[in-house]
């Protein structure tokens, strides 16, 4: 990728689009390869200003990201993080299991419950959240009145700035089984119902929780991308005498294409993340065959039980699964003539 | 895992100890088994126990401490009661000179309830009192398990850390003994007597500190008898004419007469802790507690059908809709305090100390509020069989890396909180500092709302006094209280692994983790009954046999306190 790529020449960098990362590194046709590095030198020599303001950056995803990946290796390991007080000396003290701990994962039944909540809760949600922002985002790009939007937005912007503590409570106040909706149907000679601890829909509730909570603020990426949308189409495609929808399908909706399709192919890339203060939260309110997901499952066996190795291995795995999933999410969405997450 | 290990967490997920939990002076007394060195041939020096002439080598002598008399002396592994008035104007001194230095120590502890804030009158004025700064960095009981693995992992320990018993699974075993200090050369043999208070506190209590073969804990002692109390609404029980029942088949008639959904009333939380007790379950609060001597073989508690009726029952009582239903939340359930207190539920059981504390913090405002514990009930009608608790179930660990300094405030911290019922410090650990956190009514002391919020928790978690039930402003609340002990205490049996620190294997660590989850989802019919054989016939086949055999060549080694 690319955002390292150095344009050949500054008056190019402007234009950051038309030099895209494959004949950027390949130092173009002209430039014969013996001088390759020369090249570089030269290069680095020309742009050092420019790299010299990354430096910041790539060190703190050196040291945040990059750095951490080598702990991994107490997946390998039965790591106990208690035989020093340095973590570095604790991974050279553990002894090394080979893939013992990847064989108990692919043994462990709670393991593959956790897949499957997993799996079901990152389709329920792409089919029942995904699409929301963008409808919000129509409504609310076709409201002309600029007062009335800004207090639509700022109503819709607000509860992601909630604690899931906080929203998980109100749910409860709400829907728990002692809560408004129960009591209310009770007083009415009904039973109660309780939707919080309910096995079979804390999908669709969790779901729900997520609608509320931040399908607002989902919007902002949309209304950015209708914003460039230049109103001469609009006007345009009016003269044509396109109606309504059909300016819509037409010319809002394929303006809006390249950002559905970066944004579900960067969703596909964290399926299997689906939301872990919020599920750990409700754990124990629908027990584990229910609320135990890749995440809960990682954390429940590391910080609660200790088990770092076992634990670091199912992330490993998630890793490795995830990063699968992004390659074969961007391979579809170039198939689709789309740019995706990065280009070729 | 500890807790749950073979069991889960039989502790209460909201013990709040509010004050003063107990302990039994008995303990001491009572037999202690002499136990010889390391049981466990495999696993190097960390697994086994430590006893016998190893033990009484790094155990503190015992000197008694005779500040005063109480009124009801320890009966059947009962706390010792004061029910009397106490004049507060002759209150003894136990600690003649601040010990403490002056310097600095930061203190992690399990905190039930909301934590006042840092630097309040009372932990200053308990600072004061010890000459030492502590801070506390207070964290919520209920999901401490989930952090303290966490903070041991990494490089910046407290100073001092509380652990209790229930929440040692997993490796914190290992923790503790590669992370915290040996207080042995400050504390073994006469050395303790530098500290008075703490040479009074029963060798049951410090024989359970020594964790991998050095004395590493400071001691919260408690009763032998059970501390586990079905508390009651008994203000409502009398206005409604409720019974209090006497088998499981009369709380089911009577939990059914009590709900009414409609009107927001529900019989009782979950009740799976009562369940055990009534149906005589093996401790489930200590893996070790878990295992009995039954017929020459070793049996743990989940392999016993007692176990699996306890479950069914209390499944029973969430299906019949008599539980209220924030319980089936589990752990994410809100706080049951005021719900308890709005009568939305009559019945919950949890660790004796609530007895008190829930009647002190409702005394202003709701005083017609009058909570009382119930006596268990065999779950057929007949005499409960119940298991003793340990001697000492919470201790503080001092880190390895504190200097000499610290270790002695540390300490200086301790013989403080572990003063006897009678003197200023008790009084002021217990109480906060009269006119601020209580006032003095007849005689009495009653906490101010100020007393009720700031002097919880905290400074009687580093080291206790020889089990004590004393509540100057309740005495009848400590009369019932060690009454209630006394008589449960009387149906109390040791089992084998009684009074012992047990650290087992590490790669048997991990094998009991699911079954307290797992009660919890029997209970509350998200599975069933079958699913627990399962669990259990898996736990046998993955090492749970082999851990048996461990555990029988540490018995045969150290012998055995049952009863």
């Amino acid at each position: 990728m690319s955002h390292s790529t150095v344009p050949r020449s500054s008056t190019e960098a402007a234009a950051p689009e038309k030099t895209p990362v494959a004949s950027g590194d390949a130092i173009g046709p002209r430039e014969k390869p013996p001088a390759g590095k020369l090249t570089l030198r030269h290069r680095f020599r020309r742009d050092r200003v420019m790299v010299l303001m990354t430096l910041p950056a790539v060190l703190l995803v050196l040291v945040f990201n990059y750095l951490p990946i080598a702990g991994n290796v107490v997946a390998f390991q039965d790591y106990d993080p208690y035989v020093s007080d340095n973590g570095v000396i604790a991974i050279l003290n553990s002894p090394f299991v080979g893939l013992e701990n990847f064989q108990r994962i692919f043994e462990d039944s709670a393991f593959w419950n956790a897949v499957e909540n997993t799996l079901v809760l990152f389709f329920v949600q792409l089919v029942l959240f995904f699409p929301i922002p963008i409808l919000l985002a129509l409504l609310i790009n076709s409201v002309v009145r600029p007062r009335v939007r800004a207090v639509a937005q700022a109503v819709l912007y607000l509860p992601h700035f909630f604690s899931w503590v906080l929203v998980i409570a109100v749910f409860q106040q709400m829907f728990g089984g002692a809560g408004m909706l129960s009591q209310l149907l009770r007083q009415n000679g009904y039973d109660g119902i309780d939707i919080m601890t309910n096995p079979d829909t804390f999908p669709f509730l969790l779901t729900a929780q997520s609608v509320w909570k931040d399908a607002g603020w989902g919007i902002i990426v949309f209304l950015a991308a209708l914003a460039s949308v230049s109103p001469d189409l609009y006007e345009a495609a009016a003269m044509d005498g396109a109606g309504r929808w059909r300016r819509m399908w037409h010319v809002t909706l394929p303006a809006l294409r390249p950002v559905i399709a970066l944004l579900l192919v960067l969703r596909v890339g964290d399926a299997l993340t689906v939301g872990f203060e919020q599920i750990l939260l409700q754990r124990d309110a629908v027990g584990p065959g229910a609320g135990e997901v890749l995440d809960t499952f990682v954390w429940w066996n590391g910080v609660r039980n200790q088990d770092f190795g076992y634990a670091a291995a199912a992330g490993l795995i998630k890793g490795v699964v995830s990063i699968g999933l992004v390659l074969a999410a961007n391979k579809v969405a170039h198939l689709m003539g789309e740019q995706g997450v990065y280009k070729k | 895992m500890t807790p749950n290990a073979a069991s889960a967490s039989s502790g209460p997920s909201r013990r709040s100890f509010l004050a003063s939990t107990a302990v039994a002076t008995a303990a001491v007394a009572g037999g202690m088994p002499l136990l010889a060195a390391c049981g466990g041939s495999d696993g190097g020096s960390r697994d086994g126990t430590t006893s016998g002439k190893d033990a009484k080598k790094i155990l503190p002598a015992y000197v008694a401490s005779n500040m005063v008399k109480p009124d009801i002396p320890s009966k059947n592994g009962s706390a010792i009661g004061f029910t009397g008035k106490l004049d507060l104007s002759t209150l003894k001194t136990s600690v003649a000179k601040k010990l403490g230095k002056g310097g600095k120590v930061t203190v992690m502890s399990p905190f039930w309830g909301s934590p006042p804030k840092q630097n309040n009158s009372y932990y200053r004025a308990m600072n004061d009192l010890i000459g030492v700064d502590v801070v506390w960095h207070n964290q919520d009981g209920n999901t401490y398990d989930q952090k303290l693995g966490a903070v041991l992992a990494s490089s910046d320990v407290p100073d001092v850390v509380v652990v209790p018993g229930w929440n040692m699974g997993g490796k914190i075993p290992s923790a503790i003994i590669s992370k915290f200090a040996d207080l042995g050369p400050y504390l073994s043999g006469d050395k303790v007597k530098e500290y008075p208070n703490l040479a009074a506190i029963p060798t049951g209590a410090w024989q359970r500190s020594i964790f991998g073969g050095k004395l590493r804990g400071l001691p919260m002692p408690q009763s032998s008898a059970p501390s586990m109390v079905p508390l009651y609404r008994q203000d409502i029980f009398e206005k409604e004419g409720y019974e209090v029942p006497k088998s499981c088949d009369e709380f089911m008639a009577l939990a059914k007469e009590i709900t009414n959904a409609k009107a927001k009333r529900w019989a009782c939380l979950d009740m799976k802790w009562t369940a055990f007790q009534a149906f005589g379950v093996l401790s489930g609060s200590e893996k070790p507690l878990g295992w009995n001597l039954v017929d020459g073989k070793l049996v743990n508690r989940v392999e016993t059908e007692e176990f699996l009726e306890a479950l069914e029952w209390s499944r029973m009582l969430f299906a019949a809709g008599v539980v209220h239903p924030d319980s089936k939340m589990g752990k994410n359930a809100p706080d049951a305090g005021p719900k308890f207190a709005a009568g939305e539920f009559l019945i919950y059981p949890n660790n004796i100390s609530q007895w008190w504390g829930r009647t002190a913090e409702q005394a202003t405002q709701n005083p017609d509020f009058k909570i009382w514990g119930m006596d268990i009930w065999g779950h057929d009608g007949g005499d409960p069989t119940l298991w003793a608790e340990q001697p000492a179930g919470i201790f503080a660990f001092v880190n390895k890396k504190a200097p000499e300094s610290v270790i002695r405030d540390v300490l200086a911290v301790a013989n403080v909180t572990a003063a006897p019922y009678g003197t200023k410090e008790y009084m002021m650990t217990n109480y906060g500092v009269e006119g601020t956190h209580y006032t003095v009514k007849d005689g009495v002391p009653v906490k101010t709302d100020q007393g009720n919020i700031e002097v919880m928790n905290a400074y009687v978690m580093v080291a206790s006094p020889a089990a004590t039930l004393a509540h100057p402003d309740f005495p009848e609340v400590a009369k019932g209280q060690v009454l209630w002990q006394q008589r449960m205490g009387a149906f109390a049996k040791k089992s084998s692994f009684w009074g012992m620190q047990i650290t087992e294997p590490a790669r048997y660590t991990n094998l009991s983790n699911d079954f307290e989850q797992l009660e919890d989802d029997i209970v509350r019919g998200r599975k069933k009954i079958s699913d627990m054989q399962q669990a259990v016939a898996d736990w046998k086949s993955n090492g749970g046999d082999k851990l048996r055999d461990w555990y029988k060549k540490l018995l045969d080694e150290n012998g055995s306190a049952a009863s």
